[in-house]
């Protein structure tokens, strides 16, 4: 994924709906930063870039976390252990 | 005084063609000839397509990522396409709130795209075209959806539907999601690249 996803990623998980997007003084990838983002709703505080960027990093760990449950899942089915929640969670869903 | 002229072909001074009729069938020019028309040539009394075909061409989607029950519809955030040597053609279509209104009656040929991350398993996530002939009540037109067996990954969902646009104030249509169980989906957008958006082309005339 690009950082531009993992923003986008970042922010989506952070409040349901469509509260926030870009400004458009220009086209272009470099549209999406923390710089221009506005909040549509209004109950909602634009977060903090440090904020922002703790989700961003969140959102890796996650996503190495299920990855190595991946891994170290299909090693234990080789081998006939037990598999823990997460390895069964990343193999089956 | 009026007179009328009756002959089956008219010739140039050479002996070439220009006007031929046989068996209902009236030829103008020949091979290799230029037919200029003045004017607006039209089909018993209606205007012809034009011979470029495709007179309407555009095409949207929304610039970030959102997350979206099952159910909701798209309502922000939509933009015209304006990067990578985007191009259109003709009138374009608006948008208010996530509804399209047609720059013109015409059948359209609607092509829907949406591509969202999950970060758990799916039995089905996609997404829905509908329409509206009243402007009021909208009804599911096409979907599309895929099954996610496990978390962490991308789906990508395309529809297509054909729309008979008899009227721009009364057929509208819009976008929305469908996520099985009350898990939420993220439906991704961007300002670089069409993740999730809408192809209008016009066809024809209604």
């Amino acid at each position: 994924m690009t950082e531009q996803q993992y923003l986008n990623l970042a922010l989506a998980k952070m409040h349901t709906g469509q509260w926030f997007g870009w400004k458009k003084d220009w086209t272009g990838s470099h549209r999406e930063s923390y710089e221009n983002i506005i909040v549509h709703d209004n109950s909602i505080t634009k977060p903090t870039e440090v904020e922002v960027n703790a989700k961003i990093q969140e959102l890796k760990d996650e996503e190495t976390a299920h990855t190595s449950a991946r891994t170290t899942g299909k090693a234990k089915l080789k081998t006939g252990e037990a598999l823990t929640d997460a390895e069964v969670e990343a193999l089956f869903g | 005084m009026t007179s009328i002229l009756k002959a089956d072909t008219i010739q140039d001074s050479s002996g070439n063609n220009i006007i031929n009729e046989n068996s209902n069938t009236i030829t103008i020019g020949a091979s290799g000839d230029t037919t200029n028309i003045i004017g607006t040539l039209q089909n018993n009394g209606s205007a012809v397509a034009s011979t470029n075909g495709i007179t309407m061409a555009d095409q949207w989607r929304i610039n970030s990522a959102s997350t979206l029950a099952n159910g909701a519809f798209v309502t922000a955030n939509w933009e015209q396409v304006d990067t990578d040597g985007y191009g259109t053609i003709g009138s374009a279509m608006t948008q208010s709130s996530g509804v399209f209104t047609f720059p013109s009656t015409g059948i359209y040929l609607i092509i829907g795209k949406m591509v969202s991350y999950m970060d758990a398993a799916r039995l089905y996530v996609g997404h829905g075209i509908y329409t509206t002939t009243n402007d009021s009540s909208y009804t599911q037109a096409a979907d599309a959806y895929n099954g996610i067996y496990a978390g962490y990954a991308w789906s990508s969902t395309t529809t297509h539907f054909i729309f008979d646009v008899t009227s721009t104030s009364t057929h509208k249509i819009k976008m929305g999601i469908w996520t099985a169980s009350s898990a939420n989906t993220i439906v991704n957008g961007g300002t670089s690249s069409t993740e999730t958006g809408i192809t209008f082309v016009r066809l024809g005339d209604t």
